[in-house]
């Protein structure tokens, strides 16, 4: 009995990024807050995607984030598979500098995730601009990649004292 | 060099073709997949169309249902507000307030664009149908799109560019429709575009969204001199609009007209769908 708890308490912990990164792309909750702050917007699911996949990756799946870039195109009224090329390319990244870094630190986590923001933007942007009759801010996109890039080194704190709690096995 | 080379040939076939106890998929067959749901859906195929529909019906729904407990929260802090600012004498100023707001408009709009109205009657415009009333079921802010999903659909009788109003006051028209729902553009969206009348000379201007609050005008004439604080009204030019719609009030920028619009895109509960079929005999 007390070893199903365990294994049940451990795998609700191990799931809750998963878990966020789901109920961020099919809820209203957001994290554009225009209201206080006309500018201010990240992408929290970029975050996720990038930390998780760069510690470990058996927390998210390719899988999983594919999906949940197809529910936020559902939910954004965007192009449908725009925002799982997007998360895909940032999991890629993450995982190419998984497999290049010997030193982890928050400064070369925090260096290598503007690559991520750079490539994952970069792909939006172009599949925007050739395949799509939308139109977008580039002041917008430049602002949320800016404050996404800004706002990493908070979340990777708290990730990081969250990610002591979890019961990881070795990354694949 | 070609050591190095190597290296980076082998991180990147890694981390594009490794699989493992969680990734069931390698990453570039999901990004192959992804590209092709994507050019499936640009190119607009009737199936990718049709499955779509059917995915936003579902996922509308589950969005509606896991942002329930968030909705609640504002509606117990109104109900506190309303308790120490007595409730039902706001709620009949503001049914007085809101009548006699209207009744401004139609004098307004009676008196300075008599002459464009006559023209816009007289013309061979034809206005058949009703109006439904639809409830928001997702209004996410994204800094990209301004735009909002109701409960209404196809089912309903809703069809794309329909107009949609909230009370009185125009706020969108349809972009999208679903059997179950539909995606109305929200005039500050960056793609919203709406032909418009103001002031006393019935001056004739397009209302374009910017992505922000307050979308401004366009296309103005060249030798107008701006000033605010005027009602701006649809002008119905487009064939989409009934003509008279109120819109906002025109504001001062350094350099543009902005237009304050007379309801806050972001605080929508309830919209109002002119389920209008305008032929057009020009």
């Amino acid at each position: 009995m007390a070893i199903l708890y365990k294994n049940i308490r451990a795998n609700i912990v191990n799931s809750l990024p998963l878990i966020i990164l789901y109920y961020l792309s099919i809820s209203e909750i957001d994290t554009h807050f225009s209201n206080m702050f006309e500018i201010l917007s990240f992408n929290l699911q970029i975050i996720i995607i990038y930390y998780w996949m760069l510690k470990n990756s058996s927390v998210l799946g390719n899988g999983h984030i594919f999906f949940a870039g197809i529910i936020n195109d559902v939910v954004m009224g965007l192009p449908l598979g725009i925002s799982s090329i997007s998360y895909l390319t940032v999991s890629f990244v993450a995982s190419y500098i998984r497999q290049v870094t010997v030193n982890i630190s928050l400064f070369t986590d925090w260096f290598t995730f503007l690559l991520a923001i750079f490539f994952s933007n970069l792909v939006y942007l172009v599949l925007i601009l050739n395949f799509s009759d939308l139109k977008i801010s580039y002041v917008d996109i430049s602002y949320n990649a800016f404050f996404t890039f800004l706002f990493y080194p908070f979340i990777w704190a708290i990730f990081n004292i969250y990610k002591k709690i979890m019961v990881l096995r070795a990354d694949d | 060099m070609s050591s190095s080379r190597d290296d980076f040939g082998i991180a990147i076939r890694s981390a594009l073709l490794k699989k493992g106890a969680r990734q069931r998929f390698s990453l570039v067959f999901l990004l192959i997949i992804a590209v092709i749901i994507f050019l499936l859906d640009s190119r607009q195929f009737k199936l990718v169309k049709f499955t779509r529909t059917l995915i936003n019906d579902g996922i509308y729904r589950l969005t509606n249902i896991s942002t329930a407990p968030f909705k609640l929260l504002p509606s117990i802090n109104t109900k506190i507000e309303a308790i120490f600012f007595a409730m039902n004498e706001n709620k009949e100023l503001k049914v007085k307030l809101e009548e006699l707001k209207n009744k401004e408009f139609q004098v307004e709009f009676l008196k300075n664009q008599n002459d464009s109205l006559r023209r816009i009657l007289e013309s061979d415009v034809k206005i058949k149908g009703k109006s439904i009333l639809a409830k928001v079921l997702l209004d996410k802010d994204s800094p990209f799109l301004k735009s909002i999903v109701i409960n209404r659909g196809s089912k309903s009788g809703i069809s794309k560019g329909m107009p949609v109003v909230d009370g009185n006051y125009l706020v969108g028209k349809i972009v999208e429709v679903n059997y179950l729902s539909s995606r109305v553009l929200l005039l500050n969206d960056l793609n919203s575009r709406i032909p418009i009348t103001f002031g006393e000379d019935s001056i004739q201007a397009i209302l374009s969204g910017k992505g922000e609050s307050k979308p401004v005008l366009e296309y103005l004439p060249d030798l107008y001199e701006p000033y605010g604080n005027q009602t701006v009204f649809t002008s119905g030019k487009d064939g989409v609009f009934l003509p008279g719609i109120p819109v906002g009030k025109t504001e001062m920028d350094e350099l543009n007209v902005k237009v304050k619009l007379f309801s806050d895109p972001n605080q929508l509960s309830f919209v109002t769908v002119q389920l209008i079929k305008m032929s057009k005999d020009f």
